[in-house]
């Protein structure tokens, strides 16, 4: 019996040794994306939870935190889709200016009504089918009252630095969704990206508090 | 309660035929091929027929449904308001259960009995939740989800009056889980009309308080609202026919397409 289980528990430790080897770095990958999401999570609850902050500094903290841990650039030009390629240099540019406003003006003041709620990370999930490392970094957010609410994070590793590119809260995708609206507010205004512009640019001033 | 069912569909297609004779559908972009594919992929044949329609639940909403649920939430604190979430949840058990059979999940359909025994005993019929402290976490089923875990297609989007975003596949869905309810049965055989039609103004009240921040929020900040609430319904229905389990959608890579064939590997499971 005793050496049954020693041959078992070798078997068992050259199987583990061989299944860790053959997917080298892949344990680190999973845990610095798991630290860089947790890492995220905590600093938008102390710094962007705070009652006392005025929505405009609300704002300006979300731009920073927004900038420093998401591929704001790539998602833009995603949520523009096919229409990038259309648009003029100069279009490109006001509305990718205007695309980080609208995710501020969206997001920032949510934070406000920040109660208690904790970020659990449940799993980590690799993208093998990209060329780029994409990773999914699976959470929950955990309330007091009613069930938790899944959010997973698709991160990427373009240079080295990890960026996110899409929320999905509960399957739903905040870059697919996005990417819906604005296909269908320049199609109905004849295929034109400056017809998006326009809407941006009036969402975006009704939206930001005025001291930005 | 066959009649009040008929009725009321009668009233429903009476309306979606008119709107559609008068708005009609959207033309195919011909000249565009990217354009072309966007358009099938969208599946929304009756888009101007669908905004028509869009517009009149707004305006449904903003005079009857907004006020009346905002009225529901100034009297009903949030433990209240939970209590009857949950008791109109419990209602569903036996729909949930056909459906868990259905899709051929004995745990999950287990899971629905456990938890309607527990709550309607311990949860005093339903208004409290004490199963899912008790490890039987709530889940929802239709029969819409059920024929698409069967291979049935959702087909065209449409914008119902007053029920909102749906398809043939979910309309067809709501009318089957109808008949097979008991409630519903009982109601017919006693005369109980009103059983089947309070239940669903509750229904459609709570639908509203449940979503009432998402809802809200949404319509501030979207550039185009019906779009967002075509791509979250499928988005969602979607989530809800995998049961949650999102794993294998599309990642993006970062020029932002969406990759064809992923094949994601569940790799680091953290103790939870």
């Amino acid at each position: 019996m005793i050496g049954a289980s020693r041959i078992c528990a070798a078997v068992t430790g050259a199987l583990f040794l061989l299944v860790v080897n053959a997917n080298p770095g892949w344990a680190d990958e999973s845990a610095d994306s798991q630290q860089f999401v947790r890492t995220l999570a905590d600093k938008a609850i102390s710094q962007l939870t705070d009652a006392t902050l005025s929505a405009g500094e609300r704002e300006q903290r979300f731009r920073v935190l927004l900038g420093d841990h998401f591929d704001v650039l790539g998602m833009g030009r995603s949520a523009l889709g096919r229409f990038w390629r259309i648009a003029t240099p100069d279009e490109q540019k006001e509305y990718l200016v205007l695309f980080e406003d609208l995710i501020v003006a969206t997001y920032a003041n949510r934070f406000r009504d920040y109660g208690g709620e904790n970020l659990d990370i449940t799993n980590v999930v690799k993208n093998s089918g990209s060329e780029d490392v994409a990773i999914l970094v699976q959470s929950q957010i955990v309330r007091n009252v009613a069930k938790p609410i899944r959010v997973d994070w698709r991160v990427a590793r373009a240079s080295g630095d990890h960026k996110i590119v899409d929320v999905v809260i509960e399957g739903v995708s905040m870059m697919q969704t996005q990417r819906s609206e604005f296909s269908s507010v320049i199609t109905r205004g004849g295929g034109k990206v400056a017809s998006l512009i326009d809407e941006l640019r009036a969402k975006t001033k009704s939206l930001l508090s005025r001291s930005n | 309660m066959w009649a009040v069912l008929g009725n009321g569909a009668k009233r429903i297609g009476a309306l979606f035929l008119v709107s559609i004779m008068i708005s009609g559908c959207a033309s195919a972009p011909q000249d565009d091929p990217e354009a072309l594919a966007e358009f099938k992929k969208l599946n929304d044949p009756a888009e101007p027929t669908n905004r028509a329609i869009f517009e009149f639940n707004r305006g449904a909403d903003r005079y009857v449904i907004k006020p009346v649920t905002g009225a529901y939430r100034a009297v009903a604190p949030q433990e209240v308001r939970d209590g009857v979430h949950n008791f109109l949840q419990n209602l569903r058990a036996p729909i949930i259960f056909a459906n868990d059979v259905m899709q051929g999940e004995p745990k999950r359909a287990g899971t629905t009995v456990a938890r309607f025994l527990i709550n309607t005993t311990l949860g005093i019929v339903g208004f409290g939740d004490p199963a899912a402290s008790l490890g039987f976490e709530s889940h929802d089923e239709d029969f819409g989800q059920t024929l698409a875990v069967w291979g049935v297609g959702e087909g065209p989007y449409v914008m119902l009056p007053i029920f909102g975003p749906s398809n043939p596949r979910d309309v067809t869905g709501k009318v089957v889980d109808f008949f097979l309810d008991p409630i519903n049965w009982w109601a017919s055989n006693t005369d109980n009309d009103w059983v089947p039609i309070t239940r669903a103004v509750v229904t459609g009240v709570d639908a509203r308080d449940q979503l009432w921040n998402v809802l809200n929020d949404l319509e501030r900040t979207s550039v185009d609202f019906y779009a967002a609430i075509r791509s979250l319904y499928r988005q969602r229905r979607m989530d809800e026919i995998k049961n949650g389990g999102d794993a294998d959608a599309p990642l993006p890579n970062l020029t932002g397409e969406f990759d064809d064939n992923p094949s994601p590997n569940v790799v680091a499971q953290s103790g939870k």
